[in-house]
């Protein structure tokens, strides 16, 4: 189901969207299934099934509140993003084991900084 | 028994000198593309030989006609040493291939999340709201991502935006991740006694290589080597002391961007070589084996 990617990762997106405007607040699957729906039209099966699978995959915390499950982002959107920065330079730095990511240019020294410079001013 | 020794000898020296001397010949740079298939063909040849070594050692003891007690013994050991370097081969393989998927499954799950899509800058991109300036490519069949920080995107002129795009796209297109991978599981499955380092250092620099041309006849050579110092220079981690040498070969790339001169010759004879490295020892020391078995 090639066509289903790209629309859950939609409903994914969303959902984080709701989740990290509520901040530190936690929001049910029917507060956020009610947000989505002026939107979309989307069944409250579904907005179920994408914030458990999020709060499978560690993105998002579930937590019981009385009858039902609040659900709140990991962190907010800047705190996961410095995160996921953070595993990306590590991952660039980790020379000897094959890394997972393709780095345009990895972080210079500043005699290397200087030193391109020059080759640089020759180069133009 | 001239099969096995000639095997070893080849295997020995494909894993130990030739890679440490490949390094060094800087010249070979200047033909990154064949130096790249070169670069394969010594560690294919290199495999290659030292598998064929202990098959040979097997077969020449224990094909004779009355095997004696010492004979079968060897060839029991060097069976059991082959079946030990292939299967470590195997079993890295496997750890590291598992291993990079789902760590690139995971960060494209995050970056599906946080980054932004924006078709003003390039089709497919997408941009990490953060000020550290990066680019970078996650490969993978179908759902290879080109991302940019929001701190590179600043930083860079639209034509430095071009060389970058240009540079990740090139490597996605050629698949330099599965290069990479391989002589990243030679250099884990024989981190010593190899010269794997040397080789997965010389591979990873020559993929970058092969990207910058690519990227030089997108956008221009002036372009893509400010954008290089651009974000080398931004990213730099504050207070980094020493590394005077040329540790991330950069310094490298940069001076192989100023020579242009094609050479066809060069590219000829090098690729000839890596061609020679896998056809001579299966034409004259595998084949007459594999016909007197």
């Amino acid at each position: 189901m090639p066509s289903s990617r790209p629309v859950l990762g939609d409903l994914e997106r969303a959902v984080m969207e709701r989740l990290w405007t509520a901040g530190e607040a936690s929001l049910t699957v029917r507060e956020v299934h009610a947000g989505l729906a002026q939107e979309r039209e989307i069944a409250y099966t579904t907005v179920m099934t994408v914030m458990d699978r999020l709060a499978r995959k560690g993105l998002v915390l579930q937590e019981r509140e009385g009858r039902a499950y609040g659900y709140r982002a990991r962190g907010s959107r800047a705190e996961m993003t410095a995160e996921l920065m953070r595993e990306t330079l590590d991952d660039f730095a980790d020379h000897d084991r094959g890394t997972a990511l393709v780095a345009f240019v990895d972080a210079a020294s500043p005699e290397d900084v200087a030193a391109l410079r020059r080759a640089l001013a020759e180069l133009v | 028994m001239l099969t096995p020794v000639l095997l070893g000898a080849l295997a020995v020296l494909l894993a130990g000198p030739a890679p440490r001397l490949l390094a060094r010949a800087a010249a070979v740079r200047h033909t990154p593309r064949a130096a790249l298939v070169l670069w394969q063909g010594v560690a294919l040849a290199a495999v290659l030989a030292a598998l064929g070594a202990g098959l040979a050692l097997a077969t020449h003891q224990a094909w004779r006609r009355a095997p004696d007690p010492v004979s079968v013994a060897v060839a029991g050991l060097a069976l059991l040493v082959t079946a030990v370097v292939l299967g470590r081969l195997l079993l890295t393989a496997h750890r590291t291939g598992t291993r990079l998927r789902a760590l690139r499954r995971r960060h494209r799950r995050h970056l599906d999340l946080l980054g932004q899509r924006d078709e003003a800058v390039g089709e497919g991109v997408l941009v990490l709201e953060h000020e550290v300036p990066v680019a970078y490519c996650l490969p993978g069949v179908g759902r290879s991502r080109v991302v940019l920080s929001a701190g590179a995107l600043g930083r860079l002129e639209p034509d430095e935006l071009v060389a970058v795009l240009a540079h990740e796209r090139a490597h996605l297109r050629a698949r330099h991740d599965l290069v990479l991978e391989a002589f990243s599981v030679l250099h884990r499955a024989f981190p010593r006694w190899v010269s794997s380092a040397s080789a997965l250092e010389e591979v990873r620099l020559l993929a970058e290589v092969l990207a910058d041309r690519a990227a030089a006849r997108r956008a221009g050579r002036a372009p893509l080597a400010r954008a290089l110092v651009t974000l080398a220079a931004g990213a730099a981690p504050e207070g980094s002391v020493g590394a005077a040498d040329d540790v991330t070969g950069l310094r490298t790339r940069i001076e192989l961007l100023r020579e242009v001169r094609r050479r066809p010759v060069q590219a000829a004879l090098v690729l000839a070589a890596a061609g020679a490295l896998l056809v001579l020892p299966t034409a004259f020391v595998v084949g007459p084996w594999l016909g007197g078995l």
